[in-house]
């Protein structure tokens, strides 16, 4: 006869442990009280002694795994022990006609009464329960914390109409606001007539593409470590419209396409020169600040996966010719998909020109490590007021974050304003 | 002997604390004599093993997964067992959670105490153990219901004390000054003992409170109170001995704080190594109350260490017994947990029932 020790639930609600180390080998005889294993869980570490005595027949995980409980620790062979016990263990569990095993009752704590028994769980949904005793716009006094009150005020919700989670059916903010998403849902999927009595929020799950959870681990990863600040501002670019459209004209036939954007890079390349701590990166534990000496401008690049963002190398080295290609190449490879480890690495400072779908201004993501990131919003023409007078200026705006811990915002503002003149004034870019 | 004299020397605003026995079981008062009979000493070692070997398995129980928690005696072993001897059957005992030895003595089984720590209320009846109450997990609350019932046996003219248990943490809450402040005025026979077992849970006694020690927080309240060594069978025992007697002639509370160290863990839910260091455990091993009072019988001659290890063998023996009682025990209705608080079950707990029926049939195995 087999015994199945299962991981109990040795804390108060709790859900899964670590093995640390085993004390009992594959047929070994173990006594009841004997440790079996030495288990960490989110509150202990402590040896888990084997309820029963007899044979170690099997055993189940590697150290340093994680076990949830209820899972099987180790089997016993208890057929050995005699007599009067033997039959004792018999008797206290349930007859099974399939299977041979024998399941061990599970234990939550006091508070928790939750078994980890084979195939039993708890409903999530709100499936078997007696249906509430709903009259719409009953009178009757919900409990509910004063956030989730006025939450629902706001969202035009009758807190009555609510179906409360909380302690003693207490309506909490997320109560709130999953029921509001569910009505906002059926609003929009289900017709008035068709309303089910139950309704049920159909989803699906989709597994994250690699390139989506490194796009999220960054991120965050940013938004953990940078102190983001934010800067906005707008130029007047004709000089720079001017420009371009010539530019475009002369090299359309070499099948160059020369966009803004060369011009920026190149713009930006001479004004870190001159603020190098845009250019850098903050090594905080070491208590440093690492200026780096080379130019790699990252361009974020939106693809149908999602959005990546390859390297320009020695930027500042390029004319603003070799910058285009150089652009064309990139967004082609990042399209298809072939851009390698090498097209993504390095970079120093990056930009991103989100006005090129749309939007004026914007709060960028730090592409951490690196210092800054260079928003380029939507050109357009609006009238400016130019020596007194109401023209039509081309305005460029853009949106700088900047990671507050390494540099503040006079010289951002400084950065900013020969960056700005630059593209205000494009010639003076061939002084430099 | 602990007299009014005694009580004068060893001032608790001077942090005096009362002691009779050194680490290796020396007496080191001049002229002391122990008031029970050399029998009664070894009947008292042995209960102190007895309550330890309890401990010990108790908590591997818990470990197994047949038992929902457990809180650990071991260390504080010797108040438990002075308790016992001085209580009464006449007498009441308010239970915090931590006194195991003194619950034994009063009448409660074995079996019951497993029960309660596996979730089911029945072994909270206390069946051959009249005048105690129900364990107490809420902190302090007890004393008050303490205070109260002394008062109610002083306006019967019953002769008998009352001894409220709460540990250091508790002197924090305001219901233990409230029920120190009453039984001050009303002149109510409750012996108050805290367990200073030096942690609330992971709070460190230099944390909870500024005073110099705990007994210092009766004095406000006019109660005689003494700090005595917790971890020191015969100290523990003169002290409540007096304590007694003098709530028996006078009619007047006291408060002891029997200084300890828990040496296990708060509850099975709780690692002590997280907050404390081993030096300090070590340091506090060497204080253990069985090991001093061994050290006392042996060195009187009256206990041969080799006789133990047979002894254990048979109190785990009818200790793994009472558990499987608790085992085999019937399982409580489910219809039990929900019927006595309300005539008409509200919504909210038609629900609750409902889901748990529900649950319960896809549960196999899960509570009969």
């Amino acid at each position: 006869m087999r015994f199945m020790f299962k991981f109990p639930d040795i804390g108060e609600g709790l859900e899964e442990g670590k093995i640390i180390e085993w004390y009992v080998d594959k047929g070994q005889n173990i006594s009841s009280g004997e440790p079996v294993v030495k288990m960490e869980t989110d509150k202990v570490v402590t040896d888990i002694p084997s309820p029963k005595s007899g044979i170690v027949a099997a055993r189940f995980g590697a150290v340093g795994e994680t076990v949830h409980v209820g899972n099987v620790l180790i089997e016993i062979d208890i057929a050995s022990i005699s007599g009067n016990e033997a039959q004792a263990e018999a008797r206290k569990e349930p007859k099974k006609t399939a299977s041979e095993t024998v399941a061990e009752k599970g234990f939550g704590v006091v508070g928790t009464i939750e078994v980890a028994g084979d195939g039993a769980y708890l409903p999530v949904s709100e499936e078997g329960t007696l249906p509430q005793e709903e009259k719409p716009g009953s009178l009757r006094k919900v409990l509910s914390t004063p956030v989730a009150r006025a939450m629902a005020k706001e969202l035009g919700l009758e807190i009555n109409s609510i179906p409360g989670t909380g302690p003693a059916g207490r309506v909490t903010k997320k109560d709130v606001s999953s029921f509001h998403a569910k009505r906002a849902y059926l609003d929009e999927t289900v017709s008035p007539t068709s309303a089910p009595e139950s309704p049920q929020i159909s989803i699906e799950k989709v597994p994250l593409s690699q390139i989506r959870k490194t796009i999220a681990k960054n991120m965050l990863r940013a938004k953990q470590n940078a102190a983001h600040m934010t800067v906005m501002d707008e130029v007047e670019v004709s000089e720079l419209v001017k420009l371009r459209t010539m530019l475009k004209g002369k090299y359309q036939d070499k099948g160059i396409s020369i966009s803004y954007l060369p011009f920026v890079i190149k713009a930006l390349t001479l004004a870190l020169k001159e603020y190098p701590v845009l250019n850098a990166e903050l090594d905080l534990e070491g208590g440093n600040i690492i200026y780096k000496h080379y130019y790699n401008l990252g361009i974020a690049v939106d693809t149908p996966e999602g959005l990546v963002v390859p390297v320009i190398r020695n930027a500042d080295r390029k004319s603003i010719i070799e910058l285009a290609q150089e652009l064309a190449s990139i967004s082609e490879k990042a399209k298809q998909r072939k851009l390698n480890l090498e097209d993504l690495r390095d970079g120093t400072f990056s930009i991103t020109s989100y006005g090129s779908i749309g939007g004026y201004y914007a709060v960028p993501v730090i592409n951490y490590p690196q210092v800054a990131i260079f928003g380029i919003g939507k050109l357009t023409e609006k009238p400016v007021v130019k020596d007194g007078q109401i023209v039509v200026g081309h305005m460029l705006p853009i949106s700088m974050s900047v990671d507050h811990r390494i540099v503040d915002g006079g010289e951002v503002a400084r950065f900013l304003n020969t960056v700005l003149g630059y593209l205000q004034n494009p010639v003076s870019m061939l002084v430099q | 002997m602990f007299d009014h004299k005694t009580l004068n020397k060893y001032k608790a605003i001077e942090n005096k604390m009362y002691q009779v026995l050194d680490n290796e079981g020396k007496v080191i008062l001049k002229d002391w004599k122990p008031d029970l009979s050399n029998a009664e000493i070894v009947q008292a070692y042995k209960d102190l093993l007895f309550e330890r070997t309890v401990d010990l398995m108790a908590v591997s129980y818990q470990r197994q997964g047949r038992m929902f928690t457990y809180p650990p005696n071991l260390g504080q072993e010797a108040i438990h067992i002075a308790a016992g001897k001085v209580i009464r059957m006449e007498d009441w005992l308010v239970p915090a959670f931590r006194e195991l030895g003194a619950w034994l003595a009063k009448g409660v089984s074995l079996w019951e105490i497993f029960l309660y720590f596996k979730g089911n209320e029945e072994g909270s009846k206390f069946i051959n153990a009249p005048r105690m109450l129900p364990i107490a997990v809420p902190i302090a609350s007890q004393l008050l219901h303490a205070t109260g019932i002394a008062y109610a046996m002083k306006y019967n003219k019953e002769n008998s004390a009352v001894f409220g248990f709460v540990g250091d943490g508790g002197t924090s809450e305001g219901d233990f000054h409230e029920a120190l402040n009453f039984a001050a005025v009303w002149n109510a026979p409750v012996v108050f003992v805290i367990q200073n077992n030096q942690f609330a849970i992971s709070v460190p006694l230099k944390m909870q409170t500024k005073s110099i020690n705990l007994a210092v927080k009766g004095l406000a309240y006019d109660v005689p109170s003494v700090l005595v060594d917790g971890n020191d069978f015969f100290a523990m025992h003169d002290v409540l001995s007096y304590a007694r007697k003098q709530a028996l002639e006078s009619g007047t509370p006291f408060l002891i704080e029997a200084r300890t160290y828990r040496q296990g863990a708060h509850t099975t839910s709780d690692d002590p190594t997280r907050y404390r260091s081993k030096e300090e455990e070590e340091e506090w091993a060497l204080k253990d109350p069985v090991q001093r009072l061994k050290g006392y019988l042996v060195r009187q001659g009256l206990w041969n260490p080799g006789q133990e290890d047979e002894l254990i063998a048979g109190f785990k023996k009818a200790i793994d017994a009472e558990f499987e009682k608790a085992e085999n025990f019937r399982e409580y209705e489910l219809d039990s947990v929900f019927d006595y608080m309300y005539h008409d079950l509200p919504d909210e707990l038609k629900k609750q029932k409902n889901e748990y029926q529900n649950y319960l049939k896809l549960a196999k195995g899960g509570v009969k």
